[in-house]
């Protein structure tokens, strides 16, 4: 494999990771803020939103110090985390939860409570009415969040480079490959990078939006209700 | 108030919920016909709907449906709405905007344990008229049409007690009509008990078997609709609306170009205006209660086309005005002031004259005659 395909493997493997580490906790999240009366809501909201506001170099200082050697949870995992490819999905997917969390707020938000009532009452229980009725009708905000953890996930740096380190072929993502060659004065190899990143953006747009049109019954019917 | 006579309907309840100052306590059973949920908005309706259908936890007490327990506070039993089997129709209906029609009618009837399927999913679908809509989606429904779906959604899972939060609220006056006379359909095709919230009592007398009124959170009358409407402790909500008869009846003249219509309902037929129907459609006679005049003799020389005989079968007096009840083959209301009863010295039992004019009466659509 190419050096160049084998960085673009790895930072599609980290994001991937990196969402199925923050997607389902994103959601759960998002769904409790909207459905469920929570006290000290306004405290969770902030602490979510924290990397958001933070610089993501400060993110990962704070991973290295918890999952570090000396750290709380340094232990935890053998050899520990750090500066392995799962530090690096730990560290894209803390950045990128916020924006995940907002968007599915958004997107749940906009579903009508009675609508999940009516389908208990109709005999679904609630997963089922969560697989029925809230998913479907939140799909296309579900989806924008995904798509921006992904991005966001994607385009990583700050924190990664700080926990999981820059290894090439095993923690060094795109932006990381960017910034060595650059950094090694090697503009041809880094433009390369570069344009593989801006395809890989593309990519994931295009796919985003298949999949939007492609919602089934749910795209189709929301669009024919409130598009026109 | 029922509460001393042994509870024998088909859902028994007694329970109390709190909702910060407000307090729901209630008691009380509902037979197997039509019972009307009565009140003034804030009297906690929709909050006892909830309750039995289990999307609210009442505090404590007990809810038992056909002898099962739905909820009893004492034994912490507390029956998941998903697995009450009570259909609940929303105001505005509710639908689900991302399944057609039919996806939406079907979400209830696949659920349903097959050994439980006691109602016919087509059956539903022809007695509310809905086999033209299957494909469409419920954003593009007329708000009639949306009702009728949540009805028959509720229905197709075979429920063993149907609630309906005021489902004509939203409707204009034509269409309440046709909402009504479906409603009158089911009941008698499908023999499921229904509790029917509303704040009209034009719709509750055309309607329900029974009545339950609330106020501020508590029974305060049940029983025969027209006598517990009209019952002085729920006399101050009574005096807000102008009651309406809706007597359902059939065109037997369409009339027009200067003849009047004519509608018979029951065994008598009442001049109206102008039809603009076929002979034999169905129909609903309004007829406000202030509109009718009563006379003991039958009166000669009079413009108006409506002289109907009848008995009056009850006189109660409501704040300022006199509740006559009069019976010309069905049960018509007619709204007195107590001086003109005393000067006619009407008691009940009495037989005496309706009269009103053509032009007191609106006609409004009833549902179609389902296709046999």
């Amino acid at each position: 494999m190419s050096p160049d395909l084998s960085i673009v493997m790895l930072s599609l493997r980290v994001a991937a990771v990196a969402m199925l580490l923050a997607l389902p906790i994103g959601f759960g999240l998002a769904w409790i803020l909207v459905r469920k009366q929570v006290r000290g809501r306004f405290l969770i909201e902030a602490v979510v939103s924290l990397p958001l506001a933070l610089p993501p170099v400060v993110v990962g200082y704070g991973l290295l110090i918890v999952l570090g050697g000396r750290g709380p949870f340094g232990g935890l995992f053998g050899d520990g985390l750090v500066f392995t490819a799962y530090a690096a999905s730990l560290a894209s997917a803390i950045v990128a939860f916020p924006l995940i969390v907002r968007t599915f707020v958004v997107a749940l938000d906009g579903v009508d409570p009675r609508l999940e009532l009516a389908a208990r009452s109709l005999g679904a229980g609630p997963w089922r009415v969560l697989l029925t009725v809230t998913v479907p009708l939140a799909y296309r905000g579900l989806m924008a969040g995904a798509l921006i953890g992904f991005v966001r996930a994607l385009s990583e740096f700050g924190a990664t480079i700080v926990v999981a380190g820059n290894i090439p072929g095993r923690t060094q993502t795109l932006p990381l490959g960017i910034f060595t060659r650059i950094q090694a004065g090697d503009d041809e190899a880094a433009v390369r990078l570069v344009v593989v990143s801006i395809g890989l953006a593309i990519a994931t747009l295009i796919a985003h939006d298949y999949l939007l049109r492609r919602g089934g019954l749910a795209g189709r019917r929301q669009r024919a209700g409130f598009g026109a | 108030m029922r509460t001393e006579r042994d509870k024998s309907g088909v859902l028994q309840f007694s329970f109390t919920r709190t909702q910060g100052d407000f307090v729901l306590d209630v008691d009380g059973d509902f037979g197997p016909g039509i019972t009307a949920l009565f009140g003034p908005s804030g009297s906690g309706k929709t909050t006892m709907l909830n309750c039995l259908a289990g999307l609210f936890r009442p505090d404590r007490g007990e809810i038992v449906l056909n002898g099962r327990d739905l909820y009893r506070g004492s034994t912490k039993t507390f029956v998941p709405p998903e697995r009450r089997r009570i259909g609940l129709v929303f105001q505005d209906g509710a639908l689900f905007p991302h399944m057609s029609v039919a996806g939406n009618v079907r979400y209830g009837w696949r659920r349903t344990p097959e050994g439980d399927r006691r109602v016919d999913v087509d059956h539903v679908v022809e007695l509310l008229g809905l086999g033209p809509l299957m494909d469409r989606s419920p954003v593009s429904l007329s708000g009639g049409e949306r009702q009728r779906v949540a009805i028959a959604r509720a229905l197709a899972m075979s429920p063993g007690l149907l609630l309906l939060d005021e489902p004509m609220a939203s409707l204009d006056a034509r269409l309440r009509g046709v909402v009504l006379s479906y409603l009158r359909r089911i009941h008698k095709d499908l023999q499921i008990p229904m509790v029917y919230v509303s704040h009209s009592i034009s719709e509750v007398l055309a309607l329900a078997d029974d009545a339950l009124v609330l106020s501020d959170g508590r029974p305060v009358a049940s029983g025969q609709p027209s006598r517990v409407l009209l019952d002085p402790a729920v006399g101050g909500i009574v005096q807000d609306e102008a009651i309406e008869n809706l007597l359902d009846g059939t065109v037997s003249a369409p009339g027009g170009d200067g003849a009047p219509g004519g509608v018979r309902v029951g065994s008598v037929d009442i001049v109206t205006p102008p039809t603009g129907r076929a002979v034999d459609a169905p129909v609903i006679v309004a007829l406000g209660a202030e509109e009718i005049i009563l006379a003991t003799g039958r009166p000669s020389g009079i413009s108006a086309r409506n002289i109907l005989p009848g008995t009056i079968a009850e006189l109660e007096p409501v704040g300022n005005r006199v509740y006559a009840t009069v019976d010309i083959g069905v049960p018509v209301l007619v709204a007195l002031t107590p001086g003109a009863v005393d000067e006619l010295g009407l008691v009940r039992g009495q037989d005496v004259y309706l009269v009103f004019k053509t032009s007191s009466i609106k006609l409004l659509d009833a549902a179609p005659v389902a296709p046999a």
